[in-house]
């Protein structure tokens, strides 16, 4: 694999966690604008604890992405009782009021005679675990899959299990749903909190990928992004983001041919697919179908 | 205490171009409860258009008003049919989605159209403003303040003495019930599209000519500040509307004064957090809430 | 008057009416009847053009109007008085009367102002209230202002959809009266109504639907009523 191939395959896999976790949001009827607060608080949380306190680095994406979800768990029980867009502007809202507040975050420390941490605008740089490990770009490629795998397994067992069901009856009937005896704010509760622990873990991910973070990075288009690939790959099934991102990149990458008319392209495409399959490629009809056309096979 | 009431001045000038704003978004989203993300963009592409015959051209600035308008609408009906003609009815997430993937386009062709970063757009006036007392009132800002008005009486005008402003009403109340009455829900929709978007970029237009300069990020801004206003008073209330936008423009203009420029943004987002989390209904609206929630429970 | 022939009305693939044939004549009172589900709202939307039929005709003074819009089907003269009232709640009682003429309000704006008056003085209780939020009416109050409000675009036919429903008996006794009043001037009636008891009081010629067929057609003569109910709602076993 060329060094290019290796970056562009590593960033879909880290903005796939974005996108899975504006996933989990919109199973139990929810949309998030502002999952990217969680990868920002993933990313900084991990990169500090391995260049500022010498952390070791699967410690460090622990920290990172239970701190964010313990973000998403307070953000959750605040707004949990918003619905529709008022639940998605209270995220856009947390995402942006965190980057802004970022941007004036100075705490550095001096590691081995240089001063680390993050520092406003100017970023958090120096978050230097790989080159200190020696750790090959195609080596951290191969921890962002396995852990990219191990969430997505994670996420279609649950899919098949009870609690999958009653997620998603929540989300297409909450009435319904309270009727059959389920706590519907739980459940999103538990939704909203699993999904700040996916995007946290990817943005610890992103903060030792790239070695340097700054708060621009995580801001709404990181998120919305995330929520369109979502969309785009369908509802129907955890796979379905995983598709819309390699839809997403894969597609950009592969059309520099028309270098300068790429989202006037893609954007085309995506909106007349949107107009064909409105729940997504793999929505809850089609899965349904592959999975009993599999089971007859 | 002067220096509070001129702050207060200028923010309700900027808070009355934000009113505009968060009128074209509740305008489209009471109609049709959906949310049109492009809005700001087609604004920004309006805008292009007309700072593209400004600096080509150099047109003068009623033509370059006429063109800004007249793009913005051009992009509005285009991101209508769409986004959300195009999109069956009840799949609220799929235009919203949709409208932003459309963002990403219009925001290409912006750049194809000017590559640059930052483009002059020309101003309204040469004079500075006039003086009463100790407060200085800065010429485009007392035309943003009129225009703001004239348009808010016109607008309640069409909506409480037309025709269409009925059909409009009935629509965005009940648009089962209004088809019963002959009423074309979806005609309605696309002139509340192209009432919306003639507003955004009237708007638009006063905002840009108080800054003298646009650049693509103008979108996005534009977006979210009507989003954050809109919330503020109400979601589909149009007093809720210029109430937020007045709001949102004072909150900014004090805390830029009093804290800087960095809280400026951050102090909106926060009074907007804690307004959704202690009345979750918007400052005007209620109720509302209780009916957007039924309708994002049919996506 | 009204001739519906064959009609199929499907909700995608479900066939909720699998060939109607009916007609309705000038000057009566057609009821409808049939159990819940059995298709009596679809056929209300398929003849008002609301609902696009997959096949079959409805033709209106032997004018076809099938799949045409539903402002046509309202110019056309037929008016329908939807289920559930649906009046619009956040207008007030005069705006809500102006909607209903919303198809001829641009043409004929003093006809207009006169059907309002005509509907004041039709529904006294409408008038005291002309300016209330309707949504803050009572349930009786919303079904006379639903009525007066399809009648403001002036039907030949106006078809109401349960219009008893949830309404106290002597409310139902009302809404009775106001029906066979507007009858007496002319309106010829299509009345959906699950009370069979009263709708075969007033009916000048009754459909009995079930399953999205008509099972039995007839005056209220023809049969007993006890008899009629068991066809109509206990399965037509007994015939
Ligand atoms: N929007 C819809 N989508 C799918 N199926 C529908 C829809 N509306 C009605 N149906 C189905 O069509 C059939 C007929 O429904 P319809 O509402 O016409 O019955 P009805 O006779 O008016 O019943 P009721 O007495 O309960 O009002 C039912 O089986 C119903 O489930
Ligand atoms: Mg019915």
């Amino acid at each position: 694999m060329s060094e290019y191939a290796i970056s562009v395959a590593s960033n879909m896999g880290m903005i796939a966690f974005v996108a899975l976790s504006a996933y989990v949001i919109l199973v139990v009827g929810e949309i998030s604008f502002g999952q990217q607060a969680y990868f920002g608080i993933g990313a900084y949380m991990s990169g500090a604890a391995t260049a500022m306190w010498g952390w070791p680095f699967g410690l460090a994406l622990a920290v990172g992405s239970l701190s964010a979800a313990a973000a998403a768990f307070a953000i959750g029980a605040l707004t949990i009782r918003l619905r529709g867009l008022y639940f998605a502007i209270s995220t856009l809202c947390f995402a942006e009021m965190l980057r802004l507040w970022l941007n004036s975050v100075h705490v550095r420390v001096e590691v081995d005679g240089e001063m680390v941490g993050p520092d406003g605008a100017e970023g958090f740089g120096d978050i230097r675990w790989i080159f200190e490990n020696d750790v090959t770009p195609l080596e951290f490629m191969f921890i962002i899959y396995g852990l990219l795998g191990a969430v997505l397994a994670f996420l279609l067992l649950v899919e098949r299990s009870r609690l999958g069901a009653a997620l998603r009856m929540v989300g297409q009937d909450p009435l319904l749903a309270r009727s059959q005896g389920i706590d519907a704010s739980a459940c999103k509760l538990l939704a909203v909190m699993f999904a700040g622990l996916i995007a946290g873990l990817g943005g610890g991910l992103y903060a030792h990928f790239a070695t340097y973070i700054e708060p621009n990075v995580f801001n709404v288009m990181l998120g919305v992004h995330g929520l369109a690939y979502g969309l785009i790959g369908g509802l129907g099934t955890a796979l379905g983001p995983i598709i819309g991102v390699v839809l997403d990149i894969g597609f950009l990458e592969g059309i520099r041919a028309i270098q300068g008319y790429r989202m006037i392209v893609f954007g085309g495409l995506v909106a007349i697919l949107l107009i064909v399959m409105p729940r997504g490629i793999l929505d809850e009809t089609r899965v349904y179908r592959i999975k009993r056309w599999m089971r007859r096979t | 205490m002067v220096d509070f009431i001129q702050t207060t001045i200028d923010g309700l000038s900027i808070g009355s171009a934000y009113s505009l704003i968060a009128l074209g978004f509740t305008l489209v989203f009471g109609v049709m409860r959906r949310i049109n993300l492009s809005y700001g963009p087609s604004i920004m592409l309006g805008a292009f258009a007309g700072t593209w015959i400004f600096v080509t051209l150099d047109a003068q600035p009623w033509l370059v008003a006429a063109v800004t308008v007249a793009g913005t609408v051009a992009v509005g009906v285009y991101v209508e049919r769409v986004c959300f003609w195009a999109i069956r009815r009840d799949a609220a997430i799929a235009s919203m989605v949709s409208s932003f993937v459309i963002w990403m386009q219009l925001e290409e062709v912006a750049t194809i159209l000017l590559p640059g970063r930052t483009y002059p757009f020309p101003e309204l006036f040469r004079t500075g403003g006039v003086e009463i007392g100790p407060y200085f009132f800065r010429m485009e800002y007392v035309t943003t303040l009129t225009v703001a008005i004239l348009v808010l009486v016109m607008l309640r005008l069409l909506l409480f003495k037309t025709r269409f402003g009925l059909a409009l009403r009935a629509v965005s109340e009940n648009p089962a019930a209004a088809a019963y009455m002959g009423i074309r829900p979806g005609r309605v929709i696309f002139r509340a599209f192209v009432l919306a978007s003639l507003i955004g970029g009237i708007a638009g237009y006063l905002l840009l000519a108080a800054d003298q300069q646009v650049t693509p990020y103008f979108g996005l801004w534009a977006t979210f500040k009507g989003l954050i206003a809109m919330m503020l008073g109400g979601m589909g209330s149009i007093p809720g509307a210029v109430v937020g936008g007045l709001i949102l423009g004072v909150i900014e203009s004090q805390t830029q004064w009093y804290l800087g420029n960095a809280y400026k943004d951050l102090s909106s987002y926060l009074v907007l957090f804690m307004v959704l989390v202690l009345r979750p209904g918007g400052l005007l609206g209620q109720g509302i809430a209780e009916r957007e929630a039924q309708a994002f429970r049919r996506i | 008057m009204l001739e519906v022939r064959d009609l199929v009305t499907a909700y995608g693939t479900i066939e909720a009416l699998k060939g109607v044939t009916l007609s309705a004549k000038q000057g009566e009172i057609t009821c409808i009847l049939g159990p819940n589900g059995a298709g009596k709202t679809t056929l209300m939307y398929s003849i008002a053009c609301i609902l696009k039929p997959v096949s079959g005709s409805v033709k209106v003074n032997d004018t076809e109007i099938t799949g045409t819009s539903a402002p046509h089907a309202l110019r056309c003269g037929i008016a329908l008085v939807p289920e559930n009232r649906l009046v619009f709640h956040s207008m007030s009682v005069e705006e809500n009367l102006m909607a209903g003429a919303y198809t001829r309000l641009s043409s004929d704006r003093a006809g207009v102002q006169a059907d309002i008056d005509n509907a004041y003085a039709r529904f006294p209780s409408l008038k005291d209230r002309r300016a209330q939020i309707a949504g803050t009416l009572s349930g009786g109050e919303q079904q006379m202002l639903a009525v007066a409000r399809a009648m403001m675009s002036r039907p030949k036919i106006l078809m109401m959809d349960e219009p008893s429903l949830g309404l106290a008996p002597l409310i139902v006794a009302e809404i009775f009266s106001i029906i066979r009043q507007l009858n007496d001037e002319g309106v010829s009636i299509v009345l959906v109504e699950q009370n069979a008891h009263k709708a075969l009081q007033i009916a000048n010629r009754f459909y009995l639907l079930d399953q999205g067929r008509v099972t039995f057609s007839g005056t209220p003569g023809e049969i007993g009523e006890d008899d009629f109910i068991q066809r109509a709602y206990l399965g037509s076993k007994v015939a």
